[in-house]
């Protein structure tokens, strides 16, 4: 496909069709099927846009960049600023979005059928959550950047607290608290950057910083990489405050955990990214980039073991995996940044099989705790084979795809002179792997016959598994074992973006 | 310089509006004190961002007619800190409102403010 000169037709469409079923099936209050056709048609409306569209920018300013000279370019390897806030839709981008995309197909349908009260307003929810998320994928400025971020921590909120449960109104309070400060800090640092270049474009203030001499700003742009770091950390959940991320995925439901962990995933990727480009060239950002990301996957997946139920387990996995994610980033090096971006779409794949098996085991044993729910093998042979395929996804065991991405973060790891955390990525792997299969075992292979179990079996009738879940399982099974056989499929995508962030950072 | 001076004072002020609002959303035990310290800090973020945008004899960024476009750029005080606020404002307002509609669950739910009993960990 070829990169238009022009304001990209489809950059709009991604934004604003989501907001407006946001909007139409908040109108819909109360009628279920309406509902549903306006949130599927919709949902496979934006996975066609992002499949079918061209690559190029939106410009707010609607004119080209300015070279150094005075004169115009529609050029992006050329040296020139850009003066505007823009949009851009790239390969990375491409893929990124149409992932997402056919997530959101496969929870709108879920939702649809599962949620009985207040489904539209959920469905709004789940929909601006997409909206947000694209839109970071695809900024190219500071402002529309923090925006994103802020719209889509409060979007979080809402969804979390949408379950009803006291438990996740209190992550939904906790992280709303956090994403206060954060966005404040995120604010901060635009307005240092700001002060410093005079630019709010991402390029444009790389632009600046390469042709002015700013080293006896060095500390001013310390303060603004920490804040923008800060708000890193708080979009994906790293640590130190992986507490409250994990509470919001563990207090969702598992398909709205899906939608959200896509959203962090792809959060870490473009902020990471702006990081890398920017402050790429601060003596110890990478290393500290480094450092957050090597103790969140430790962490995590620490956390992970110590669980005892199912959904909890997975969500400190996706965090400790968001680590895995990061670290491929902060290497900086070309087979680092794929290796992270890969890992990025890889993670949000198979997690969204374990997710949708959880949410599936729920319905079936009515609950999700290993001490509850046990023998679930006979009762649904596929959901076993389902999450033992997620299981073997997300331990990096090959030919799924987990194993490819992991490959090369250790590879990239190994050629930046790291092999400790190499090491570090394996153990990852292998305690994903104990963790998972603890909860599998328990749940799936175990004898029906414990009190805990019986005494959860007469709590209430069993809940009917909505068809789509199967359907949507199927769909990203076949994904995780392609992408796993031909992981060109997706690193073709990200090879551009690599390398434009390692060669030419001021080109988006 | 006395405009240098209110610069500055602006951003001394900013500063402690940050750390006030800072400090009490972090110390205080009262959920609606918290969310009064949040409207504090974000005060402070956008008492700094205007403060940003001044110019030392600037004028307001608005072209008329018979205005001096060669100089414009110089003169005029930087607009973008006033348009980042506007945002900041509509941001802060949103999530006040979503604090305090979770706040008010929360209170129904377990009849106190405070936060030390409210946020308690249920999850076994």
């Amino acid at each position: 496909m070829t990169e238009t000169v022009t304001n990209l037709w489809s950059i709009p469409l991604l934004l604003i069709i989501p907001i407006l079923t946001a909007i139409v099936v908040n109108f819909l209050y109360g009628k279920v099927k309406a509902i549903r056709v306006v949130a599927i048609l919709s949902s496979l409306a934006l996975f066609a846009i992002a499949v079918i569209s061209p690559y190029g920018y939106h410009w707010f300013t609607g004119q080209p960049a300015v070279l150094l000279n005075g004169g115009y370019t529609y050029s992006v390897q050329i040296f020139a600023w850009r003066l505007s806030l823009e949009l851009y839709f790239g390969y990375m981008q491409q893929i990124m979005i149409a992932v997402m995309s056919l997530l959101l197909i496969f929870v709108v349908a879920i939702s649809t059928k599962v949620m009985s009260k207040n489904m539209g307003t959920y469905i709004g929810l789940i929909f601006l959550i997409y909206m947000s998320s694209a839109a970071i994928i695809m900024v190219n400025d500071f402002y529309h950047l923090w925006i994103a971020v802020e719209i889509g921590s409060l979007l979080v909120a809402g969804l979390v607290a949408a379950s009803g449960e006291s438990i996740s109104q209190k992550a939904a309070l906790k992280y709303t608290f956090f994403s206060a400060i954060s966005g404040a800090g995120l604010a901060i640092a635009l307005a240092l950057i700001l002060g410093i270049t005079g630019y709010p474009n991402v390029s444009d203030a790389i632009v600046s910083m390469h042709i002015n001499n700013i080293q006896g700003m060095q500390g001013i742009l310390y303060v603004a990489f920490g804040f923008l770091v800060l708000s890193w950390i708080y979009a994906g959940g790293l640590a130190p405050i992986h507490p409250l991320k994990s509470d919001v995925y563990g207090a969702s439901f598992p398909h709205a955990t899906v939608m959200l962990q896509t959203q962090s995933k792809l959060m870490l990727v473009a902020i990471g990214l702006i990081i890398l480009r920017v402050f790429g060239t601060l003596p110890f950002a990478k290393e500290v980039m480094l450092g957050i990301s090597v103790i969140t996957m430790m962490v995590g997946v620490v956390m992970a073991l110590l669980q005892t139920d199912f959904r909890w387990t997975l969500a400190y996995l996706i965090i400790s995996h968001s680590g895995l994610v990061t670290v491929g980033i902060s290497l900086g090096t070309i087979s680092g940044i794929i290796g992270g971006m890969f890992q990025a779409i890889n993670d949000v794949l198979y997690m969204s099989i374990l997710l949708l098996c959880c949410e599936a085991i729920y319905y079936y044993g009515k609950g999700t705790s290993i001490k509850s729910v046990s023998g679930m093998a006979k009762k649904a042979p596929w959901l076993a084979f389902a999450a033992v395929v997620g299981a073997f996804a997300a331990s990096g065991i090959p030919p799924f795809n987990g194993f490819q991405s992991e490959i090369i973060l250790i590879q990239a790891s190994l050629a930046s002179g790291l092999p400790e955390v190499a090491v570090v990525i394996l153990m990852v792997s292998v305690t994903t792997f104990i963790a998972l299969f603890k909860s599998i075992y328990c749940i799936f292979l175990k004898a029906d016959s414990t009190p805990e179990t019986e005494q959860a079996q007469s709590r209430q009738g069993s809940i009917p598994v909505p068809k789509v879940l199967y359907l949507s399982l199927g769909v990203l099974i076949v994904l995780v074992v392609l992408i796993g056989v031909y992981p060109q499929l997706a690193t073709d995508f990200l090879n551009d973006a690599a390398i434009k962030v390692v060669s030419m950072p001021w080109v988006p | 310089m006395i405009e240098l001076t209110l610069q500055l004072l602006s951003f001394i002020a900013a500063g402690l509006l940050v750390v006030i609002g800072l400090g009490g959303m972090l110390f205080l035990d009262n959920l609606i004190k918290k969310i009064i310290a949040f409207t504090l800090l974000s005060d402070g973020v956008n008492l700094a961002l205007v403060s940003l945008g001044y110019v030392e004899g600037g004028i307001v960024p608005i072209l008329e007619p018979g205005s001096s476009y060669l100089n414009f750029p110089n003169e005029a005080a930087l607009i973008f800190g006033p348009g980042i606020v506007l945002t900041n404002i509509v941001i802060g307002v949103s999530t006040t409102a979503i604090l305090i509609a979770l706040t008010m669950v929360l209170y129904r739910r377990y009849g106190t403010l405070k936060a030390s009993k409210v946020l308690k960990g249920e999850r076994k």
